[in-house]
């Protein structure tokens, strides 16, 4: 099947603009120099060539004609790639010549974005016409590619975007990898570049290794997880010991990555809390709170009073109006335990609101607090503008997790792993269940007998003692606070973290976090984009993906074995009724029985 | 059939505790609580010693003020309601439409300050400001609907909530991308500053542009919606799209007509708004943003009268509230606790009447 002439000049067109919006918001010029593999190849360069590839993998999607799916051949699709790749260079370099022509200064008046720099990095520093055929001739190959990468048969194109994606995260994880290296005594310059990404045969290597690795997994590699997860399945004790071989990764973790990663490594810890939390909240019981920061703030600052933290005064330091000094391993979990009554007074008044009209109440209530925290009237007994310092370092077995980052790991991972058993545990009770069954039908679940106030509350409650913990973590890393760390950014971002990884789903909440907070806070050069990634990714999943990176195990699960049911049933048509019992011991089917009685 | 009457009857599984009416309790107790620190707090302030009370000229500014702002909150408030009536969705970019639409009449503004037309033409220059801002808030409500909003037309509802809250963050930092991060100060005319005195109130002159605004954009909008055919399209969608759409209706015309009403009213409020405040901002679009919403909520989501009417009561609360209420307490700076009032009063309504001054009270929604 040809590819619509219209298709490929509206998707030309959309590259273009996309080229465009990309200049004019600074990416290009804040990735310039950030060198993936060797010298040439840079994010920023891979950013012109990014819409061109995008549009032409975009246009070359198999299309519904006749009431059947037609795939787009490979010569028709590399050839429809070429033609959006070169519309799309001839917006963007049209775009960059009227730019040129017009004058970078009158633009930047409106633009501050349009520089000379700008038009020197998309020209390639060959100045106006040549620089803008090599701008054309990238993005040419750039939808080659794009094209390619959808219509390659099914054997070449997974292979080689596995590779091309481990090549990319490598050059992103430049300052991750050749530390992990170094501490394993391995010396790895033919890698890495010092103090920059890959060289060019590292890339070639690293490439090769993972499109290999790609081959065989295809080839036995699926049987062999298969037959993994069978023996974890059925043998408790296998499923032990592959969680105390990850707990033991993670326990070493930090001694292979130095300080100055395992500080990100802290902050990730601190939003994954918060989104298991969250998830709880959002994705179990299905209310959408938008206040979360809320509990956030409440953990930090309550943990600060409670440890014998000062306010920050124009004349020095002085004393709150309400504070103790308990050691922080009591004061945590008095903090966590009134936040889930911080959480039930929340959730009391706001009980019969649903969907949209909670997401904005529970905003309102996270923004008084974040008006209070910052209010003159809140000085005395929190520091108001001014914060307050000298939270407790939380010390223990010799360990300091405020002056030590590696330290400060531990200690967030040991309530991470507290946070998430929890929640692993909730989600499979019969207080998990009945959160499913109020997500998907509140009116439903409330005739058959589960009392929603009751598990609605629960939520709220396990929700804001989680996000309290993640505060009083947070409190304890920074050992100050002042009111900008507590803005509805924090809500937002909490809320990223939860719908990136999947709604409901524990591995996803890590992995969320590891997205948002970890590959940025790598990257320094991303910290002003951060928003505009978060709010970018947000609208993007919710489009192409709304279940997630990685969706709710739980689920997936009961749609796989209500297949496996329905196998059965078929296969024992005969009668034998009781094989589906055998297949499913405390499955789905029980699940429900337990919930109806 | 006997155990099930014995199980249903109360007493039987549920204890006192559980039977008694917690919610409504609660209710009551916070209201009376809330109407007894409001009492409270308006005596002690009207009763302060002679040298610490505020003046009636500083009420009267107060109240003037809270007009001017209420009105400007209404109109973009009309685009929360306008959408929501028809599309049961919260646009929460929508505060970033109206921001878009003040930056580009910045630019304009800004040229036109420096050659000299904005003090020459003050009239001319700022309709012609209040246009631009107007076509440019459009253009951003259509491309958001078009990108963000319309592939989302049928799925659950926190879908296009959460998708409208990405957008808000995304077009924001767009914005602080494009134009930068710090603020812009936005010129006013000579003609506009300065005070007119009416019925022996000195009103500043910006306040009554405001307001004379406002007031024909909403009575403009009124004969829109009630008079042409397409007003009519729009109110038979938000009563039943469905119907609607049996009847003839090109619902999706409809929606992209909604959004652009919504989008040419935040571009005039935008105008008013940074005329008012002499400034603009990648994040000015947030705080008047939620304050609409709440706007909307207060006066009964879906109604047009109900947003304009919920808009200047909350101009008026935000702007007298915190000096009547939180004065008499002696907190000191009431000022920067405005914003939480607002959503204060957003709660509020939420949790006693969801449907809103004006709103008939829809059970679905809440």
């Amino acid at each position: 099947m040809r590819v619509p002439t219209t298709s490929i000049v509206r998707a030309a067109m959309l590259g273009g603009v996309a080229a465009i919006f990309i200049a004019l918001v600074g990416l290009y010029t804040k990735f310039a120099t950030l060198e993936l593999v060797g010298e040439q190849i840079t994010l920023g360069r891979l950013l012109i060539v990014a819409p061109a590839l995008t549009a032409a993998f975009a246009v070359t999607r198999p299309r519904i004609e006749a009431g059947a799916r037609r795939m787009v051949s490979l010569r028709d699709g590399v050839i429809a790639g070429v033609l959006t790749g070169l519309g799309t260079g001839i917006v963007f370099a049209a775009a960059t010549w009227f730019a040129d022509v017009f004058g970078v200064d009158r633009i930047r008046e409106v633009f501050v974005s349009v520089t000379d720099e700008l038009i020197a990095f998309l020209t390639f520093d060959r100045g106006i016409p040549g620089g803008l055929v090599i701008l054309v001739v990238l993005c040419v190959a750039g939808g080659a590619v794009g094209g390619f990468a959808r219509t390659a048969p099914d054997d070449v194109r997974k292979p080689a975007s596995v590779g091309v994606l481990a090549v990319l995260l490598f050059g992103l994880l430049q300052r991750i990898v050749p530390i992990v290296l170094v501490e394993l005594g391995y010396e790895a310059d033919w890698l890495y570049r010092a103090g920059s990404g890959l060289t060019v045969l590292g890339g070639a290597v690293v490439f090769v290794a993972a499109a290999g690795a790609d081959v065989l997994w295809n080839r036995g590699g699926r049987q062999v997880r298969d037959r993994v997860r069978k023996t974890t399945e059925s043998a408790p004790a296998a499923r032990l010991g592959l969680f105390l071989v990850l707990v033991a990764i993670l326990v070493i973790l930090p001694l292979l990555l130095g300080s100055v990663i395992s500080e990100t490594l802290g902050q990730v810890m601190i939003y994954v809390l918060l989104g298991l939390g969250l998830n709880i909240v959002v994705g179990y019981a299905g209310l959408l709170d938008l206040g979360y920061v809320a509990f956030f703030a409440f953990g930090a600052y309550t943990t600060g009073l409670l440890t014998g933290a000062f306010l920050n005064t124009t004349t020095g330091a002085a004393q709150p109006a309400l504070s103790a000094d308990l050691n922080f391993y009591v004061a945590v979990w008095i903090v966590a335990l009134l936040a889930a009554g911080v959480g039930l007074l929340i959730g009391a008044p706001v009980l019969r609101l649903r969907g949209d009209y909670l997401a904005i109440v529970t905003l309102g209530l996270g923004e008084i607090v974040s008006v209070i925290t910052a209010s003159k009237w809140a000085q005395p007994l929190i520091g108001g503008p001014q914060g307050m310092r000298g939270v407790t370092k939380a010390e223990i077995f010799g360990l300091n997790p405020q002056d030590d980052p590696q330290h400060f790991y531990y200690l967030a991972l040991a309530f991470v792993l507290l946070a998430a058993f929890v929640s692993w545990r909730l989600s499979t009770s019969r207080i998990g269940r009945a959160w499913t069954a109020m997500r998907e039908d509140e009116q439903v679940a409330d005739a058959t007998g589960i009392s929603t106030t009751k598990f609605k509350l629960l939520a709220f409650a396990m929700g804001g003692a989680i996000g309290s913990l993640g505060g009083a973590l947070f409190a304890v890393s920074i050992g100050s606070l002042t009111p900008a760390s507590f803005e509805i950014t924090v809500s937002i971002t909490a809320l990223a973290v939860v719908i990136l990884g999947g709604l409901g789903s524990i591995p996803g909440v890590v992995v969320g976090a590891l997205v948002l907070i970890g590959l940025p806070g790598l990257l320094r050069e991303f910290e002003d984009y951060r928003p505009l990634i978060y709010g970018g990714a947000l609208v993007a999943i919710m489009i192409l993906r709304p279940q997630g990176l990685i969706p709710n195990v739980r689920r997936t699960r009961e749609l796989e074995e209500e297949e496996v049911a329905q196998d059965a049933w078929a296969k024992d048509a005969g009668g034998e009724a009781e094989a589906v019992a055998a297949v499913l011991p405390g499955g789905a089917l029980g699940g429900e029985r337990e919930d109806l009685e | 059939m006997a155990s099930v009457t014995e199980q249903r009857a109360p007493g039987s599984q549920l204890g006192l505790i559980e039977r008694l009416p917690w919610r409504r309790i609660i209710l009551v107790v916070l209201s009376a609580l809330i109407l007894l620190f409001v009492v409270v707090g308006s005596y002690k302030t009207l009763t302060l010693p002679a040298d610490e009370r505020y003046t009636s000229t500083t009420w009267k500014n107060f109240v003037i003020l809270g007009l001017a702002q209420g009105a400007i909150i209404g109109l973009i408030a009309l685009g929360y309601t306008l959408v929501y009536g028809i599309l049961r969705m919260i646009n929460f970019a929508h505060g970033e439409v109206f921001m878009f639409g003040a930056y580009t009449s910045f630019f304009f503004s800004d040229a036109w300050e420096q050659s000299g037309f904005l003090n020459t033409n003050p009239w001319l220059s700022m309709a012609l400001l209040i246009l631009i801002a107007m076509i440019a808030s459009m253009i951003v409500a259509l491309l958001l609907e078009r990108i963000a909003y319309r592939p989302l037309r049928n799925a659950p509802r926190l879908v296009p909530l959460i998708t409208a809250i990405g957008a808000s963050l995304f077009l924001a930092n767009t914005a602080r991308g494009f134009f930068g991060a710090q603020s812009r100060g936005y010129g006013v005319p000579t003609a506009l500053e300065g005070t007119w005195t009416i019925l022996g109130v000195n009103v500043n002159r910006i306040q009554i542009v405001v307001l004379i605004t406002v007031i024909v954009s909403v009575v403009a909008l009124s004969v829109f919606v009630s008079r042409t055919t397409t007003g009519k399209s729009m109110r038979a969608v938000a009563a039943d799209s469905e119907i609607a759409s049996l009847m003839g209706i090109n619902v999706d015309r409809v929606i992209v007509t909604t959004f652009a009403i919504g989008g040419l009213l935040a571009g005039i409020a935008a105008v008013l708004f940074a005329i008012t405040f002499e400034s603009v901002s990648f994040s000015m679009g947030f705080r008047p943003g939620i304050a609409a919403f709440t706007a909307a909520v207060l006066g009964g989501i879906g109604s047009i009268t109900g947003a304009a009417l919920g808009g200047v009561l909350l101009g008026l609360l935000q702007s007298v509230g915190p000096a009547l209420i939180l004065t008499g307490y002696g907190i000191p700076s009431s000022f920067q606790l405005k914003d939480a009032f607002t959503f204060l009063v957003l709660v509020l309504v939420l949790i006693f009447r969801p449907g809103g001054l004006l709103g008939s009270g829809e059970a679905e929604k809440v």
